[in-house]
């Protein structure tokens, strides 16, 4: 409902600069103006009263008709964003979750050898990693892997002169242009998980549970592991609250990197004012959202017993 | 009282050294433009010019000044910063007070709104309404970003009232008769000084980093420099791959050494004000 209602909220209302960007294509085109008129006026149903058209759009768009673009004009919104969304997903899903793993992994290691050198050197690098946003440091990456060094291409996620297929050379060149924004995104965001799995774990380190443990003479080993385990569960949730984030950041990476995902393809849309494709990646990312929280709600109720056997008592 | 917390404060070793970059930052940003007198908007040398005497930092495309774009960038930034923090968390706070002491149904509907603002990923809602502003200045910005950010806030401040509003002396200051709003402002709010003031630092930190990445986009401030859109013009200009490393890498230092400054000092804060985590 908010995607619905904010464009139409805000001042500078899309609709009027559609028309505008009509009025200029009119000099060139009288043609295509009419018929996009009419098409505008049958799918934005102007003039309707605003439940109206809140009511159409809600309609058609559970009916999976996302409208059709008007920068690029015949295309459906639907078709391009199926296009592009295998990128951006491709891209974010596996960097989070090594991100998150490898996070998790160098917090423990943190904070069992807490108050140490090792720990002071790593806590510091993760706090300045946890502040670096994910474009400058991509900016950096490019500079120094593709502009100095020449290993990795600058941009885009594959060579234009190669039609995406499922071919050797095709995946080799994809990968190529893979790496960098990986890259980019991987590093950055592992500063946020180390920080927050280091305090959950000294904290659980310090609990009643682990000192008794200790008393009873496990090993350092066997501890880690009982610690370990209890923090993984507030990193699921922490996960699941922050797949939001990763995805705005991710997005500007995209741009960065002029990577074809959903964040160069929203940057497009927005230097056009192409009102219907905008509305239509808003209404697809955030179904992906709250699919992926969804998800990890689950898997969630696997890993924490308590919530399992919680769910099988009732 | 005051004496002695920053007495205390100023034994952190961290907070000390966090807290002078900070400063020295700042104050650079505030000061510089008024020392450093060339005008950020002129080409007053030639176009990507290396850093030299005359010119600090280079030139960028055009020929302009970067060090005196990256000092005006700076000021913009931080007050962007901060206004958008302080918002953001007036709004935060408010909320989470209201939700807090009123309960009941009250509390539940500012809590399925803030739960909303919550999940509803923030970069998308900012680049939402940010894309339907034409001319954007340094004030929306700030209040874009404080308008989809102060979600946690409120969630923490609720939590925190919750807690408060059970102390017996809030059940006398309402024996002594005084009003809802004289009670959650004096009584409560005070309590929580130390955790509003570190959710503003943490809040002014993630608003830069937010400015900055509106700019990237291209949804920054349409007029003026900030840390941010330096970057987007250096993008723009594809400074990245022709090696003009003098005009991507200052800005996006400076924005990462305020920031990081900003996260150690509200830790080294955080740990003066509650002692549980002292000595860890």
């Amino acid at each position: 409902m908010l995607i619905f209602l904010l464009p139409r909220a805000v001042p500078g209302n899309p609709l009027y600069s559609l028309l505008h960007k009509l009025s200029q294509t009119a000099q060139t085109n009288p043609e295509q103006l009419r018929l996009v008129e009419k098409r505008l006026m049958e799918e934005f149903g102007v003039g309707k009263p605003l439940l109206q058209q809140f009511v159409d759009f809600l309609i058609r768009t559970l009916n999976g008709d996302l409208g059709t673009s008007y920068f690029f004009y015949p295309t459906k919104v639907g078709d391009l964003i199926s296009v592009h969304i295998p990128f951006t997903l491709g891209l974010l899903l596996p960097a989070t979750i090594v991100s998150w793993v490898l996070g998790n992994m160098l917090g423990a290691f943190a904070a069992y050898k807490r108050e140490t050198l090792k720990d002071n050197a790593l806590l510091s690098v993760f706090l300045i990693l946890s502040t670096t946003p994910y474009y400058w440091l991509a900016m950096l990456l490019v500079y120094y892997f593709a502009v100095t060094l020449h290993l990795f291409p600058a941009g885009g996620a594959y060579p234009i002169y190669i039609q995406p297929s499922l071919s050797l050379t095709f995946i080799a060149a994809f990968l190529r242009h893979y790496a960098l924004p990986f890259l980019s995104i991987v590093i950055s965001a592992i500063g946020f998980w180390a920080i927050g799995m280091r305090v959950m774990m000294i904290y659980e380190l310090g609990s009643d549970h682990i000192s008794f443990a200790e008393t009873l003479g496990l090993s350092d080993r066997k501890l880690m592991t009982y610690a370990f385990r209890n923090s993984m569960l507030p990193q699921i949730t922490g996960l699941a609250l922050s797949i939001g984030s990763m995805l705005g950041g991710q997005l500007i990476t995209e741009i960065v990197f002029n990577y074809r995902g959903t964040g160069y393809l929203i940057f497009r849309a927005l230097i056009a004012g192409d009102y219907p494709l905008i509305q239509g990646i808003f209404v697809i990312l955030i179904s992906t959202l709250l699919i992926a929280t969804f998800i990890v709600d689950v898997i969630y109720v696997y890993v924490d017993p308590r919530v399992r056997t919680g769910y099988s008592e009732k | 009282m005051v004496k002695e917390i920053l007495i205390g404060v100023f034994r952190i070793k961290k907070f000390v050294v966090s807290f002078s970059i900070l400063a020295s930052i700042i104050l650079i940003g505030v000061v510089g433009p008024i020392v450093y007198t060339v005008v950020p908007y002129k080409t007053v040398g030639p176009p990507e010019a290396k850093p030299s005497e005359t010119y600090p930092l280079g030139t960028d495309a055009y020929g302009r000044d970067l060090f005196a774009q990256v000092l005006n960038g700076i000021s913009t930034s931080i007050y962007i910063g901060f206004l958008s923090a302080i918002v953001g968390t007036a709004i935060g706070v408010v909320i989470g007070t209201i939700a807090g002491f009123k309960g009941g149904l009250v509390d539940d509907v500012l809590m399925v709104v803030t739960n909303i603002m919550m999940t509803f990923p923030a970069m998308l809602l900012m680049i939402l309404v940010a894309a339907y502003i034409e001319e954007r200045n340094v004030l929306y910005v700030a209040l874009i970003i404080s308008f989809t950010s102060w979600g946690w806030i409120a969630r923490g401040v609720r939590a925190q009232i919750m807690s408060l509003r059970e102390q017996q002396f809030v059940f006398m200051s309402r024996m002594a008769g005084l009003s809802d709003v004289k009670i959650a402002f004096a009584d409560l709010l005070p309590n929580m000084a130390s955790y509003v003031f570190m959710c503003f630092i943490l809040l002014t930190s993630a608003a830069m980093l937010a400015e900055a990445g509106l700019s990237m986009i291209g949804l920054g401030i349409t007029r003026g420099y900030s840390l941010g859109t330096i970057l987007f013009w250096a993008r723009m200009k594809e400074a990245v791959r022709r090696g003009l490393t003098w005009w991507f890498i200052p800005p996006g230092a400076i924005l990462v050494a305020i920031t990081t400054s900003l996260l150690v000092t509200a830790t080294a804060l955080d740990e003066y004000f509650s002692p549980r985590l002292r000595g860890r």
